[in-house]
Formats: C-alpha cells, sequence, structure tokens
C-alpha cells in the first residue's frame, strides 16, 4: 500500500507541477472568465450608445398607446416631450410608418426593442381599424393545436405525454454539451499522457528496476490513478472557475438573454452528466494504459492510441449531431454501447421519455468494460513489461499465452 | 545457504535460455555469474526477482520463495540500464528509494553520501538525460545499492564504463560484501571474477559449466600449469606422462599438466640436465577450465 501511495505521489506531483498542465489550466480558467464577462466585452466592442429617452411625433392616439407598451417592452428607454436621446416621428397610417433619428448609434439590442413596441401599437391598430370585438381579436392571437397521432404515440397514449414534443430545455443542452466538450477535451489530452507515460518507462527501461521494488500491477494501477487524479484537478479547477464567475459575475443577463432556464430534467442531468464524466474518464485512461503497455517505443504510441481518438471524436459527434434529436434511433442503438455511452447516454437523459433504468443499465455496462479493461491491461502490463518486442500483435500474443 | 537456485529451467518457446541450473549462494558471499553474451545471465536474474516465472525449478532465499514481501531487502541493478530521462537525479533517486521503504530524510543522507563515494556530487541537481551514459549508470547503481539491500543483484554492474570508474564502482562493491551484503554480479569479464569473488558459476548457452568456490574448482580442475625458465632446451618434455600441451617461448617453457603429480617427475627429470632458474607450478586460470569444459575459446 505505501508503494501503490509512492508511485501515485510520484506521478501525480510530476504531473501537476509540469508546466504543461499550469499553463492549459491556466488558459481554460481565463477562457471561462472571459466567457462569462462576455456580454461586457461585447458591449466593449459595441460603440453605440444607451438611449434613455424618446420623443414621439405622433397623433394623440398613437402617443398614448405607445407610452402605454413601451414600458412593459424595454426598461431603459422612457417618453420624454422634448429633448429625446432620439426623435420617433410616426404618420398617421395603417400600417404604421415611422421614422427614427438620432445623434447616435442605437445598439441592435434598443433597435429590437423600438421595433417590438411598434410592431405592437401597430396591431392595436390595426384592429381597432376592422373594428373587431376583442373576442375576435384574441381568436386571431389564438395559438393553434395540433395534435400528431401516429400509430406509435397511439400506443403508448396513456402516458399522456406521448406525442407531445418538448421544447428542448437550453439549459439542459448548455450542460450536455460542455460536459461532453469536457469529456473528450480530457479524454483525448490524458489519454496520451498515460500512454506515453507508460510507454516511456518502457522505452527507457526504468520499469525494470520499478517492477523489482513493486508488482506490476500495483504499479499500473497507481499510475492509472494518479492520472485520472491529475485529471479531476484540471477539473475541479475548471468548475471552481465556473462557480466564481457565476457568483462573482452578474451572469443572469447572459443566461436570460439565451433563454437558460432550469426545469425539473436539469438536476438530473447535472447529476447523470457528472458520473458519466467521471466514468468515461476511467474507461477511457484505463483502455489508454492499456494500449500504452502494448508499444515498447515512443514512435509506436500515437498509432497504438488511435482507436481511443477514433471512439472518443466519434462520441463526441454523436452527442452533439443529435443534440435536438435525443430520441433518434442511432441515439439509443450507440448509448449502449460501452465506449459511446459516456458521452451519448446523457443526451438521452435530455429526453423526458427516458428512464432512470435505461441509464442505470449504460453506467453498469461503462462499469463493467472499465472492469474488463483493467483486469487485460493488467495481465498484458505484467507479461508485456520487460519484452522489447516492436510489434502490437506480437505482444498481444505473447499476452495470449501468459508468459 | 541464504540463495539457492535448484534445477532452475526456463523456455521461451523452442529456445531454452535457462538449462537446469543449480546453485547456492553463501549468506555474504561475493557470487559472480560468468558467461557470454546469451548465456542466461539475465534470464536467470529476472527469474530470481520474480520477473520471469521459471518453466520450472525453485528459487528460495533463506528457505522463504522470494516475493515482493522482500524485495525492500534485495538490490537490483538491471542490465538494460535506464532512468526517467526527464527527472532530476535527487527526484529519480527519492523515488525509486521510496519504492524500497526508506524514508525522505534517510534518502537525501544516503545519496549524498554516494555521490561522494562515487566522485559526482555535482550532478545532485541535474536532469539525468544531461548526464553521461557512465554517469548515470552510477546513479543506477546508487539506486539499486542505497537501501542497504542485503542481496544485491548487479547484472554486468562494470560494463560500458572507463578504467577509472570500473575501479571506483569496484571498491564500492567489495565494501559492500565487506559490510555484510550478499552480492551477486555477472559479468562476461573473467578478469573481475577472479579479482572480486570467491564463489562463482559459469554459464554457457543456458547450461551450468561449471560451479563452487574458485580455489576449490581450481584445485578440483586438476589441470595445472608448470613455468619452466632456463638455458637448456627440454621439448623432449613433449612426450612426457601427463603433459597435455607444451609451449615453448625463447628461454620460457608453459607446461600443461593433467595433474600435480607429474609436475615432481618433470622436475626430477630436468634437474638433471642442469641449472634452471625458474620452476613454477601454477593454478589454472578461468580461461584455461572454460575451454578445457567446454570444448572451445571463451567469447
Amino acid at each position: 500500500m505505501n508503494k501503490f501511495k509512492t508511485t501515485f505521489w510520484h506521478t501525480y506531483l510530476s504531473k501537476v507541477k509540469a508546466k504543461s498542465f499550469i499553463i492549459t489550466t491556466i488558459i481554460v480558467m481565463l477562457l471561462i472568465v472571459l466567457a462569462g464577462n462576455f456580454d461586457k466585452i461585447m458591449n466593449l466592442f459595441d460603440s453605440s450608445e444607451a438611449i434613455n429617452t424618446v420623443e414621439v411625433e405622433a397623433t394623440e392616439e398613437f402617443t398614448e398607446q405607445f407610452s402605454a407598451v413601451l414600458p412593459e417592452i424595454s426598461e431603459d428607454i422612457s417618453m420624454t416631450d422634448s429633448d429625446g436621446d432620439i426623435v420617433l416621428t410616426v404618420e398617421d397610417s395603417v400600417p404604421i410608418t415611422a421614422t427614427v433619428e438620432s445623434e447616435v448609434e442605437i445598439s441592435s439590442a434598443q433597435q429590437t426593442e423600438i421595433e417590438l413596441a411598434l410592431d405592437s401599437v401597430n396591431r392595436e391598430m390595426v384592429v381597432n381599424s376592422l373594428d373587431l370585438t376583442e373576442e375576435e381579436a384574441g381568436l386571431m392571437a389564438a395559438e393553434i393545436d395540433v395534435d400528431f397521432q401516429t400509430a406509435e404515440s397511439m400506443e403508448e397514449g396513456d402516458s399522456g405525454a406521448a406525442g407531445e414534443m418538448d421544447e428542448p430545455n437550453y439549459l439542459n443542452i448548455v450542460i450536455f454539451y460542455v460536459t461532453v466538450f469536457v469529456m473528450f477535451f480530457v479524454v483525448i489530452n490524458y489519454a496520451s499522457q498515460i500512454g506515453t507515460e507508460i510507454a516511456m518507462e518502457k522505452s527507457s527501461r526504468v520499469i525494470e528496476m520499478i517492477v523489482s521494488s513493486v508488482s506490476p500491477v500495483n504499479h499500473l494501477f497507481a499510475k492509472i490513478l494518479a492520472i485520472i487524479c491529475v485529471s479531476l484537478t484540471q477539473l475541479f479547477f475548471f468548475v471552481a472557475t465556473i462557480i466564481a464567475v457565476i457568483y462573482l459575475v452578474d451572469i443572469g443577463a447572459i443566461i436570460s438573454e439565451f433563454g437558460l432556464e432550469a426545469n425539473d430534467r436539469t438536476l438530473p442531468m447535472i447529476i447523470y452528466s457528472l458520473v458519466f464524466l467521471l466514468l468515461g474518464l476511467v474507461l477511457y485512461l484505463s483502455v489508454s494504459a492499456l494500449l500504452g503497455s502494448f508499444v515498447s517505443r515512443m514512435e509506436d504510441l500515437q498509432q497504438a492510441l488511435l482507436p481511443i481518438t477514433l471512439m472518443s471524436i466519434g462520441g463526441m459527434y454523436l452527442g452533439m449531431f443529435n443534440l435536438f434529436n435525443p430520441d433518434n434511433m442511432l441515439v439509443i442503438i450507440t448509448s449502449y454501447f460501452p465506449f459511446f455511452t459516456p458521452f451519448v447516454m446523457p443526451l438521452r437523459v435530455l429526453d423526458p421519455d427516458t428512464s432512470h433504468l435505461t441509464v442505470w443499465i449504460g453506467m453498469v455496462i461503462v462499469i463493467i468494460t472499465v472492469i474488463i479493461a483493467v483486469y487485460f491491461a493488467a495481465r498484458i502490463y505484467k507479461g508485456s513489461i520487460l519484452s522489447t518486442d516492436k510489434g502490437i500483435i506480437k505482444n498481444i500474443r505473447k499476452f495470449n499465452k501468459g508468459e | 545457504m541464504s540463495l539457492v537456485l535448484s534445477n532452475l529451467t526456463k523456455r521461451f518457446d523452442d529456445f531454452t535460455a535457462v538449462d537446469d541450473i543449480n546453485i547456492e549462494v553463501p549468506t555474504g558471499s561475493m557470487y559472480g555469474f560468468l558467461g557470454g553474451n546469451g548465456a542466461g545471465k539475465t534470464t536467470t536474474f529476472r527469474m530470481l526477482l520474480g520477473l520471469l516465472t521459471p518453466t520450472a525449478g525453485n528459487i528460495t532465499y533463506n528457505d522463504k520463495k522470494i516475493d515482493y514481501s522482500m524485495t525492500d531487502k534485495i538490490g537490483y541493478l538491471p542490465e538494460e540500464r535506464g532512468l526517467h530521462p526527464k527527472l532530476q537525479v535527487d527526484e529519480q533517486i527519492q523515488y525509486l528509494a521510496k519504492l524500497k521503504g526508506m524514508k525522505k530524510a534517510d534518502i537525501d543522507k544516503q545519496l549524498d553520501f554516494w555521490l561522494e563515494e562515487f566522485e559526482v556530487p555535482e550532478n545532485k541537481q541535474k536532469k539525468i538525460e544531461k548526464l553521461s551514459k557512465g554517469n548515470q549508470q552510477k546513479i543506477q547503481l546508487i539506486a539499486s545499492i542505497i537501501h542497504e539491500p542485503e542481496l544485491i543483484i548487479l547484472d554486468e554492474p562494470f560494463s560500458g564504463l572507463d578504467p577509472v570508474n570500473v575501479e571506483i564502482l569496484k571498491k564500492a562493491v567489495k565494501n559492500l560484501n565487506e559490510s555484510g551484503a550478499t552480492i551477486l554480479f555477472s559479468t562476461h569479464r573473467m578478469d573481475h571474477v577472479e579479482e572480486l569473488c570467491e564463489e562463482l558459476c559459469i554459464l554457457n548457452k543456458g547450461q551450468q559449466v561449471v560451479n563452487g568456490n574458485i580455489d576449490d574448482i581450481k584445485s578440483d580442475f586438476g589441470q595445472k600449469e608448470l613455468v619452466i625458465e632456463g638455458r637448456h632446451d627440454i621439448s623432449f618434455l613433449k612426450d612426457f606422462p601427463g603433459v597435455l600441451d607444451f609451449k615453448q617461448k625463447r628461454n620460457k617453457n608453459v607446461i600443461k599438466i593433467a595433474e600435480e603429480k607429474y609436475a615432481e617427475d618433470i622436475y626430477n627429470e630436468i634437474i638433471r640436465i642442469g641449472y634452471f632458474k625458474r620452476f613454477q607450478v601454477m593454478e589454472p586460470s578461468l580461461n584455461d577450465i572454460f575451454i578445457a569444459k567446454v570444448g572451445r575459446q571463451y567469447e
């Protein structure tokens, strides 16, 4: 156990103290802070000035209606009789023809606000000019009701929600998106690190000294765990920065601007995303260790790690391409394939029809695969540690003989 | 008997790397493993340390099988030299010594001592990849002996070093042995074994040619070398009973005889001729033993 700790700390500290680790961590933390202050940065580059007052030149009827609508749409702009920041001239016609005169550039957000207000008044004026009753006007504004009844949705009709596609929740999608991206980033980065670590010890032959003191399996596990902890340390810094940004910088504005609101699936989404992120890391790093122990020379490493690279790219794209389509058959099938599960299963959590059981099955599949990968990694590592056979295939053959 | 190898055999596919070796390494001895390339020295050491599983046979140390519970007492210098190239010398030694169960402060003290002993104290903070091959080898030797092991296994410890460094390392190895460690080392240099070891084992193509105490081996071997120096021609001795080989170089004659008893007959024969300034019975060299046993020149 002591030797396990020695190798663990040695690997962990040498990785965490490495310049590459410190620099990438700081860069990503800076990017997160930048993203959190996105609105402020946008404003820096936005030469337009805020408009506070608007002077309206129009009929009394229009002015009255406009003054009623404006406060509902814009918080910043108020009506004034004279000397306004902008002058709004409206011709008395239906539909409205308006001209806005301003000394300064008006921001696109405020332009939209003014347009919305005008639009609203216009609709009212049209309704008035057509002499419609309030009921008739209401009918025009009513939303249509469409019920798509397909054979499938009829069968499970009792669930009530069936056949009715929920509006996607953007916050959950963002959570999914961030998780998958982070997982991809960490897997690609650390898979090569653990592979390098193992292949380097083999190619520099220091491994023979090490395994004369500590059993190969013990050593391998200490290494895998250390690298996983290094990746978690990095993740911790990222998450801490995100939380700090949420609390320190007022990002409420950004969130509401993008229409991000939590719903009842947000919490399970966060939990499952974290669980699959962890499982994904453990799975991919264990398999990388397995692949790293096949090679004896650094030159062969990238080739040996190719399956990891391809699978993680595949997993990420499966997730990204089906973002708005989580009940797609491709998603359902691939969510049970262990190497895609960590990427795809959280996507299925987005779909309210996915039961918890499905997600748990996904977890079990990944855990079983991790156990198998670790078992094989340990066996191959033990057998191939002193072999300087160049080919990957030769090492696999050796493993089969149990040498 | 501290370390016992009995009927040890290792086969890789059709190739037998080590074939039925039986040796006993007494506690506190300096044991030499002599053999050319591919003789099976490294394979034997790897089996000793449990890095390879023997195809047949047993290895015991103090009547127990060697496993990871006793590796703290064993020091091993592999033949394949290698350390983490990116680490500093002290970081590397700290790591490897901690794996042997040492404490940080002790490691530091011992490291200073050994760096001084090997005359490279300036290398402590240097990166390993910056060191010369010989200096890396010293660092690796330090890593294998820093924890004061009872049993030290050194695979070709002196290969690739210049003569000055060979002497420094030899001195260190001798000191370790004198302070009680059992040392097992392999080499392909006969002179190192003759100089350092009391006990040895000669391997040839995986087979044990001879083993035991060097003096016993030499006296049991029987064959002696007779050196006779004088002005008289004694080439008639070629056909004398017991004479195996006769070489003449100006006044010096080197005669190989099957047993020491023939020396007396020869002595009695030549004193009748006249004065000889030298008549000496020499012990056979390991090289002679090797040739006699294997039937070909060593290496």
